[in-house]
């Protein structure tokens, strides 16, 4: 799937590529307005990170293009601006949703992840990985055709680890993403803990794998052993 | 002084100088041409006497005529022509009066005479006075009339300057509308307008720059905040780390953290003081701490803080974005100085929103606790700007804040109406 990445700050954008290439996606980079015009109205997207503010133009433009276009392009905005008429301009110009510097890697992922999967949700939404299937609509989880019970938080962690899978995710970065910013505040992690203790517990006792790993230090990480 | 009354004393002072002078001269002149006349009208009559000696060899019969009398003495010799006014008592008269006299020789026969010639300047004066008297009066009249039109005048074509002035009086440089003055068609006030608008205009300028200049910078902080923490991202999935690695770049990850906290910190206070968060909003208050309490519960459960709560129905007209900060600020303030198996109680009625809490850190001074960047010394972890956040929240809402200590419980309490409340007891 092909993701553009359309972004002034070449360093940024190259940690974004970084991130998200892998076998999933191939990553393409714009840093100006112009050349982002010319790349959409050439190429389709799977999903589109947008910098609202470009040298040349605003990326509400290129909103608005995709949209004279009927492209059916995913699109996630990144932008520096993080008051509530900015992101309700934003969602309103079109865009799928709207995400505020300075951002975790792991969350663009899970964002960039959502986008794709709603739009291209044909009849089934519905996640697999190895004996895992997660139903997106219902929010809820089966195992070797059995259904788990999650609470709410684990269900986003979990969701959270298959959008970023196999890749290091900070135990900053998924307090974020369960409680938003005022949270993560606090330096203790230990309630973090205890779900993804629960969440292995419930995944092992249903017979999955023990697909989450725990990084010294870090944080953890998601993947097939 | 004003300056019309400068401008009227100037004018009248010269005015009145001018009259004066103009008086006088006038005066002069008319006196001149009338006594000329009556020279002219003397030297006729010794023209005659002269012409009628002439003739006759003798003097002529003195015919009484009124106001004229001529005088014949007999003298010795010649006598100088002389025009000359004195002082005569005319017969028939009891009074003396002004009369302007010829004095001339003449030679009938063999006797030379001093002939005096004296015509009454009755007439003269009493012209003189008359034509005086009404010169005056003109002026006068003149004098008070162009006063008054000066007066009138004048208000009326200052009033563009005091209108001005008005205006300026006005001007607050925080606020934002441009000052407008109405156009008077005077060139100088025009001119003094227009630069008026001029250096207000800049001076709004600078002073939005050096408001925004915060803001601003703190923008600026992001992205750079965004590259390093996407590098840390990065970093962090190499496998092959050493533990000393992955321990140096956990503490580089948590001092970004905290930058970002406090950017973020920052950003918002120069916000709040730009006033981005004016908008308000009736909002049910009751929720939303009950929506924060929620959100706080697990969180709290981990630390086995217990919490009371007695909440009523409020509602409050503030910014609703503010609202949700401000929660926060004072929950996670009572959460995090709180130690495991503590307390946390909230109060909320119609007056005020009142949260109490334990804590392992001891009095904090009240003056000094709402300044940015104080931090009591033993506390640690904690950005220094979160209670300067509460003031500045309180500040742009309306509300009270006071800190108290009180059975080693740790309260702030929020007042809805504007005049302080009283200590809690």
């Amino acid at each position: 799937m092909k993701i553009l990445i359309v972004e002034d700050e070449k360093e940024l954008s190259q940690s974004i590529c970084d991130y998200l290439s892998g076998e999933q996606f191939v990553c393409e980079q714009s840093f100006d307005f112009e050349s982002a015009i010319e790349k959409i109205s050439l190429y389709d997207y799977s999903c589109i990170v947008l910098d609202i503010n470009l040298p040349g133009g605003s990326g509400l433009d290129i909103l608005k293009e995709l949209k004279k276009e009927n492209k059916l392009d995913g699109v996630l905005i990144v932008s520096a601006r993080d008051s509530i008429e900015n992101r309700v301009l934003g969602l309103n110009s079109g865009a799928d949703d709207y995400l505020t510097k300075p951002f975790h890697l792991s969350e663009l992922a899970a964002r960039v992840a959502a986008i794709i999967r709603r739009k291209s949700f044909d009849g089934k939404n519905v996640i697999r990985y190895d004996e895992l299937e997660l139903d997106l609509s219902e929010k809820g989880l089966k195992i070797k055709d059995k259904k788990v019970e999650l609470t709410r938080k684990e269900y986003e962690l979990l969701l959270y680890f298959i959008s970023n899978k196999n890749k290091v995710i900070t135990k900053n970065a998924i307090a974020t993403h369960l409680w938003g910013d005022d949270m993560d505040m606090l330096d203790n992690y230990d309630f973090i803990y205890t779900h993804i203790k629960n969440l292995r517990r419930k995944l092992m006792q249903a017979g999955a794998g023990d697909y989450i790993k725990s990084i010294y230090g870090m944080g953890y990480k998601f993947f097939l052993a | 002084m004003k300056l019309f009354t400068k401008y009227s004393r100037i004018n009248v002072l010269a005015t009145i100088l001018i009259f004066l002078i103009a008086s006088a001269a006038f005066y002069i002149a008319l006196n001149i041409v009338l006594l000329n006349q009556i020279d002219e009208d003397l030297n006729i009559e010794k023209k005659e006497i002269v012409t009628y000696v002439n003739k006759y060899h003798r003097l002529p019969e003195n015919i009484p005529v009124k106001d004229q009398v001529i005088n014949y003495v007999p003298v010795n010799g010649d006598t100088k022509l002389t025009y000359s006014t004195s002082d005569i008592i005319q017969p028939g008269d009891s009074i003396s009066a002004d009369f302007r006299q010829l004095i001339f020789g003449i030679k009938p026969a063999n006797q030379w005479y001093k002939v005096t010639v004296s015509k009454s300047l009755e007439d003269t004066d009493n012209l003189i006075h008359s034509v005086v008297v009404i010169s005056f009066t003109t002026i006068l009249v003149i004098l008070l009339s162009s006063f008054f039109i000066n007066r009138v005048v004048l208000k009326k074509l200052w009033r563009p300057f005091y209108q001005s002035l008005a205006t300026v009086k006005e001007f607050k440089v925080s606020k934002t509308p441009r000052l407008q003055f109405d156009p008077s068609g005077i060139e100088e006030f025009e001119f003094m307008n227009q630069t008026l608008e001029r250096i207000t205009k800049q001076a709004q300028a600078e002073y939005i720059a050096l408001k925004t200049f915060s803001e601003n910078a703190s923008h600026e902080i992001q992205t750079p905040i965004a590259i390093i923490r996407s590098k840390l991202d990065l970093l962090i999935q190499d496998e092959q780390l050493t533990e000393q690695q992955s321990n140096t770049l956990q503490s580089a990850y948590n001092a970004l953290q905290k930058l970002t906290k406090l950017n973020q910190s920052l950003l918002l206070l120069a916000k709040i003081e730009n006033n981005q968060y004016e908008e308000v909003e009736k909002i049910n208050f009751k929720i939303k701490v009950e929506s924060k309490l929620d959100d706080f519960q697990e969180l709290w459960q981990a630390k086995k803080i217990v919490t009371h709560s007695s909440l009523e129905e409020v509602f409050l007209k503030m910014n609703p974005e503010l609202a949700d900060i401000l929660l926060n600020n004072l929950l996670s303030n009572a959460t995090k100085h709180n130690y495991d198996g503590g307390s946390l109680s909230v109060e909320l009625n119609k007056s005020h929103f009142k949260i109490s809490n334990t804590s392992s850190s001891g009095m904090l001074e009240s003056e000094k606790l709402f300044q940015r960047f104080y931090r009591p010394s033993h506390t640690k972890d904690f950005n220094g700007l979160g209670l300067s956040i509460i003031k500045q929240i309180c500040e742009a809402s309306g509300f009270t804040k006071t800190y108290n200590h009180l059975d080693n419980l740790h309260t702030f309490t929020i007042s809805f109406e504007s005049t302080p409340v009283t200590m809690n007891a």
